[in-house]
């Protein structure tokens, strides 16, 4: 079953387009790779779908329902989670207040049952220091309230912006051990990355942007060995 | 001794003072009742993230909406008093609408010029409002009685305290303090912005509306000048300031320091104690910039944890 379908999606900024007439599909249970260079238009792509900025053109259906002109916050509460690139924690909550945002909000449960939902979470997270202030936590624990709170809202399709950027192998091969554990929830995941030994372990199809067009999309194996695609990452030249 | 007997002992205290007090110190603490409970309505709306300039604003819209339907309508005084409240609710309601859109200090320097507007529409409208001279009632609240008054305003403001204390416990705290940590976060976490912003400034104002209908009843006498004066907006911030912000005990603590300095002050300085007051704002917000309330209470827990780690070696 098709989550997430976007038709001709565009966005302008005054003269600049930074998403051009994009269109692609995220199945249940699929993990899709959106790669590209810096600029490329991948974190204007999440903005457009979670709803942090409108769309200038285009349709974007949620599970077959136009959310096309719905507000981030309804979106999120149908089931659209995202993380941000750089971590946006809430730094006067403790680490589990922080996740408890998402199913307090996102799922609309009380503060009991909130609770208790977060610290599933937590453990589905291995995350130990849940009552620590935001400001005495490591990168990776901050990364996992990130993931945390937008799982507290139970998604059915999660945008993962870059989590991985700033970990040490260690600590990224624990987070694909994670979002594997959540495509067996049959979840849809889109996840952004410059990583590209995350995109090959985790994605079974990767788009490709450019400019905020798809150059190239398929299984990871064909898109990398890709022309166009290798002279979009390293230049005309190599 | 625990926070709750300190509360029950503190309570007790309140409900016999008139029983004890002479008129003077029931009028003392009736006025710092006032300023308590429009400090804390304040604070609320700042937990929110928006520094709101509107306090005097919606005391001064509760005030003559209480004075024209008693005497005008010559409703009962105290049925006018929830009237203030609804009808600074009301606008309230209808201005957020537009004022909950803006941020930062485009808020603040909107709400604060609504206050101008408030007054010189009241000015205007003389047929109705007395105008620029203001009106003046027969006769006060229960006839000028001290200590119903005063009764009266202990009675509100331990509901503000109430309401205070519900957005903390409630789902409106993590809505709020999200909203005012990281907007974007919030709404992209299932958070209604606006819905929340609307909830807070709302139940804010009814608050202020009510408080200036109180004290319009209470004096009698309603004037575009001192109806809509700043003192009800600076005093308050001041209060929570030196109290300590985000909390329902700072703006309380800072309320009865404030209110009991400024009287002691007026006594001893007649003349220049406003300067005094001042000096002592600025030192404790320079010395103590999370307030009085967060500062002590910080002192406190790092001693007892020094004393655990004495008692471990």
């Amino acid at each position: 079953m098709t989550t997430l379908k976007t038709d001709n999606i565009v966005k302008k900024f005054g003269g600049l387009t930074a998403v051009n007439k994009l269109s692609f599909s995220v199945d249940k249970g699929e993990i899709l790779g959106i790669i590209g260079p810096n600029g490329a238009g991948k974190t204007t792509v999440i903005n457009l779908i979670a709803g942090t900025l409108p769309v200038s053109e285009g349709k974007i259906y949620f599970s077959e329902t136009d959310v096309t002109n719905k507000a981030p916050h309804i979106r999120n509460q149908m089931g659209i989670a995202r993380t941000f690139q750089t971590v946006r924690p809430l730094k006067d909550f403790t680490a589990i207040e922080n996740i408890m945002v998402g199913s307090l909000f996102g799922q609309k449960k009380d503060l009991k049952a909130g609770r208790e939902y977060a610290e599933e979470i937590a453990q589905l997270l291995n995350f130990k220091n849940i009552n620590k202030p935001i400001d005495e936590l490591t990168v990776l624990e901050l990364k996992k309230i990130e993931i945390g709170r937008a799982l507290a809202s139970k998604p059915d399709l999660l945008f993962l912006d870059e989590v991985m950027a700033g970990l040490n192998s260690e600590e990224i091969w624990e987070l694909i051990e994670i979002v594997r554990k959540l495509q067996q929830q049959e979840m849809a995941i889109c996840v952004v990355e410059h990583i590209m030994k995350v995109v090959k372990e985790l994605t079974s199809n990767v788009v490709v942007l450019e400019n905020g067009q798809i150059i190239a999309e398929g299984p990871y194996e064909e898109v990398s060995a890709d022309e166009q695609v290798i002279a979009a990452y390293l230049g005309e030249d190599y | 001794m625990n926070s709750k007997n300190i509360i029950l002992i503190l309570l007790a205290i309140a409900l016999v003072f008139p029983l004890f007090a002479g008129p003077y110190f029931v009028n003392v603490l009736t006025t710092i009742f006032v300023f308590l409970a429009l400090s804390l309505s304040w604070d609320m709306m700042l937990r929110t993230g928006q520094l709101s300039f509107g306090t005097a604003a919606f005391f001064g819209l509760g005030a003559y909406a209480s004075a024209i339907t008693v005497l005008k309508l010559g409703w009962n005084p105290l049925f006018s008093i929830v009237i203030g409240g609804l009808f600074a609710g009301l606008i309230s309601y209808i201005l957020g609408y537009a004022v909950l859109k803006l941020r930062e200090i485009y808020f603040s320097i909107t709400t604060l010029a609504i206050t101008s507007v408030f007054s010189v529409i009241i000015r205007n409208m003389s047929d109705l409002t007395g105008g620029a001279g203001g009106a003046t009632f027969k006769s006060a609240i229960f006839n000028g009685d001290p200590t119903k008054i005063y009764y009266l305003l202990l009675f509100l403001t331990l509901v503000v305290i109430g309401i205070s204390e519900w957005f903390k416990r409630s789902k409106i705290h993590f809505a709020i303090n999200s909203i005012r940590n990281d907007e974007v976060t919030a709404k992209s976490s299932g958070i209604d912005v606006f819905k929340y912003l609307l909830l807070v400034f709302v139940i804010t104002s009814i608050i202020q509306g009510v408080i200036g209908a109180v004290y319009a009843q209470q004096y009698a006498f309603v004037e575009p000048e001192s109806t809509f004066s700043l003192n009800f907006l600076l005093l308050p911030i001041a209060m929570a300031l030196v109290g300590g912000i985000y909390s329902t005990n700072g703006p309380i603590i800072g309320a009865f320091i404030l209110g009991i300095i400024s009287e002691y002050l007026k006594l001893i300085i007649p003349y220049g104690h406003l300067i005094v007051y001042g000096l002592i704002i600025v030192i404790v917000v320079l010395y103590m910039p999370s307030g009085i309330y967060k500062t002590v209470k910080g002192k406190m827990l790092t001693n007892n944890g020094r004393r655990e780690s004495y008692d471990h070696t």
